[in-house]
């Protein structure tokens, strides 16, 4: 028996020794272990959060503001959008354009988009099934337009674009920096916040410029943004044609900061693209009906996924060169700076390049 | 020692299902620092799940992405890919637990710092040379997986059965929470045991594995429990001990200490096979009506949804 007898001994011991150190363990359950300095549990990705419909009121034609309240509600820096997730259970982004310091609420803006105009029934829900007292399930906030850090700033919005542009000026205004808007629309009519940021823009009304085209036609941009002051930063928001106008508009070497208007991210929208394997030294391409974990895995079978609905983060993968069209609910924005979940997601250009 | 031959596993093929993850979500807002009214001891005791498993589970997703290329058999293959995604929701289910605990007064961080070390440093990957020391590290760890499991899925079917804990007016989102985890485990328990014995099997290696698993568990559970009791900030002069421990099994309100005792026999048969315990028709029915899961199906078929215009 000396295998009882081992294991009687090595028992004995043990107890032994916890008697030893009772002392010790009292003053403190969690010694000795060490610990990670920075853990990584407990900080949850995203919260999915419930949140009541309390005011649901029209602030320019065709424009509805939403407030949205909850409790303790993450906080959230000028730029930053929401994901609500609509009654039929589509995912639309609106930005945040109430003010950051309020715990208590949400605040966001959305135009309605007829199917004739290329809208997908995402602002329809909105505008028709968000009602007082309806319940929504919102994720976020995430930024993917933070403010800039500049001596000065100048901003172009376009209609409904101006929602993220809004908090912006505010955090601008309070720190006491120079700031200039173009803010175009169809109609001063159909202008949401404009009496904001011309109270805002206060006495110094040559800080704002509106232009609405039923009045004044198309905003100069090439005036506006001529030479601007060294340390400037640009932000602009609005559809695709005025941000490529402003792009064509400033010198090389300006300081942008773009928000897509329209993520183009439909799946109607799919193009096709080249992605690149760095480690494995191979290029493919990955067609606008497949994913990019397919293409992928035709080459190296053995790459880890699951879900392939981007829930459950199995597939992340870190990116080297191209931009990313994220399409997963799962990964922080620091993430996203530099990898994505392969099995929904794609890129936004043509080439990706994967250190796979 | 001495009829190997007739006692190889024989898995139930009854038992067998596909897997898929499942993306479920919680709200916490309304559960109760003690979620088992007025039993500190049972709810804490169960509670440490929320301080083991985030790191752990995050941990075999790391070892079985590992793992993939050493599998020859493709249905095995599909397992594991299902395995390791309802892994990643459970780890990111009971993460989302730890703030709300912050919130009560409970900070978990002491103690999930020390976790994070274990399974990211200590049981993390090792700078070996490639080849024999790497892949024995590798081996080690799949065994060791397995023997968790074990756990995992009698605690699983522990969790589906306990009624005691209905007929004290547990909280239901943190029931659902542990029943539709429990169910998954159950769901899956075959397959950290025949992902083992597939790329290694190894008797001394499981025999090994399974005491530092369960000295392991043993340890971090009984300091997990004493942790939150000390630091709970409405129990004042809180101990936990296994007389209570003891005694909670009895009630009903956790595992009974003779059942615990008699799965290590179990696990240590030659013949042991995961599907001859618990019940998988009994963890399809659970997910079947359990409110997170039917919610995450329904948000599934809605699913790939389009982001779009503002």
């Amino acid at each position: 028996m000396p295998r009882i007898r081992t294991v009687l001994l090595v028992t004995g011991a043990a107890l032994l020794a916890k008697r030893a150190m009772r002392r010790r363990i009292d003053a403190s359950p969690l010694w000795p272990l060490p610990a990670l300095d920075e853990p990584v549990s407990g900080r949850p990705r995203s919260r999915a959060l419930r949140l009541l419909v309390t005011r649901h009121e029209t602030v320019a034609e065709g424009v509805v503001q939403l407030r949205l309240e909850g409790e303790h509600l993450p906080a959230w820096e000028p730029g930053a959008h929401l994901d609500l997730v609509l009654p039929s259970g589509l995912v639309r982004q609106y930005s945040l354009c109430g003010d950051p310091e309020d715990t208590s609420s949400y605040t966001v803006a959305t135009r309605l988009i007829d199917a004739g105009q290329g809208g997908r029934g995402g602002s329809r829900e909105v505008h028709e099934q968000l009602r007082v007292g309806t319940e929504v399930e919102v994720r976020g906030p995430r930024n993917r337009f933070p403010l800039a850090d500049a001596e000065t700033y100048v901003f172009v919005a376009g209609g409904i674009g101006i929602t993220p542009i809004l908090p912006m000026l505010r955090a601008v205004e309070a720190a006491g920096r120079e700031w200039r808007l173009l803010y175009g629309g169809r109609s001063r009519a159909s202008m949401p916040f404009l009496e904001d940021v011309e109270k805002l823009a206060g006495d110094r009304a040559e800080r704002l410029t509106v232009v609405a085209e039923d009045e004044g036609g198309r905003p100069d941009l090439a005036a506006f943004l001529a030479d601007p002051a060294p340390a400037t930063a640009v932000h602009v928001c609005g559809p695709e044609g005025l941000m490529e106008a402003v792009a064509a508009a400033l010198p090389a070497g300006a300081d942008l900061h773009l928000e897509r208007f329209t993520p183009h991210t439909s799946t109607e929208g799919n193009g096709t693209f080249e992605v690149e394997l760095r480690r494995s030294r191979r290029t493919l391409t990955v067609a606008a009906d497949t994913t990019v974990l397919a293409a992928v895995r035709a080459e190296l079978p053995n790459t880890a996924y699951s879900c392939e609905q981007g829930f459950c983060g199995t597939c992340q993968q870190r990116v080297l060169e191209g931009e990313i069209d994220h399409r997963d609910e799962l990964l922080t924005d620091a993430e996203r700076a530099d990898s994505m979940l392969i099995c929904v997601s794609r890129a936004s250009g043509d080439r990706i390049v994967l250190d796979m | 020692m001495s009829n190997t031959q007739s006692r190889e596993p024989r898995p139930d093929a009854s038992e067998r299902i596909p897997l898929k993850a499942r993306k479920v979500s919680f709200s916490w807002e309304d559960t109760p620092l003690h979620w088992v009214p007025g039993d500190p001891f049972a709810t804490h005791t169960i509670n440490v799940l929320h301080l083991l498993l985030p790191a752990g589970e995050r941990w075999f997703v790391h070892v079985y992405k590992q793992v993939l290329p050493y599998i020859r058999d493709d249905r095995l293959r599909e397992d594991v890919i299902g395995f390791i995604g309802q892994e990643a929701m459970h780890a990111q289910a009971h993460d989302e637990v730890l703030p709300h605990l912050k919130e009560q007064g409970l900070d978990p961080t002491p103690y999930t710092a020390q976790v994070d070390w274990l399974f990211e440093k200590m049981l993390g990957d090792r700078t070996l040379p490639p080849g024999k020391a790497r892949q024995w590290w590798l081996m080690e760890r799949v065994a060791l997986i397995a023997a968790i499991e074990h756990y995992t899925a009698f605690l699983g079917n522990w969790v589906l059965n306990a009624d005691e804990l209905d007929r004290r007016g547990a909280d239901p989102t943190m029931l659902d929470l542990l029943r539709w985890h429990g169910a998954e485990e159950v769901e899956h328990r075959s397959v950290a045991f025949e992902l083992f014995m597939h790329v290694d099997g190894s008797y001394r290696r499981r025999a090994r594995t399974w005491a530092t698993a369960f000295t392991a568990l043993v340890f971090l559970w009984q300091r997990g429990a004493r942790f939150f009791m000390e630091n709970d900030p409405t129990v004042i002069g809180g101990k936990a001990s296994f007389k209570d421990f003891y005694r909670g099994g009895k009630q009903g309100t956790l595992p009974t200490t003779p059942d615990m005792i008699r799965s290590i026999p179990r696990y240590l048969s030659r013949s042991y096979h995961p599907s001859h315990e618990g019940s998988t028709a009994q963890a399809v029915a659970y997910l079947a009506s359990s409110p997170a899961a039917t919610a995450a199906e329904a948000a599934t078929e809605s699913l790939p949804a389009p982001k779009g215009a503002r």
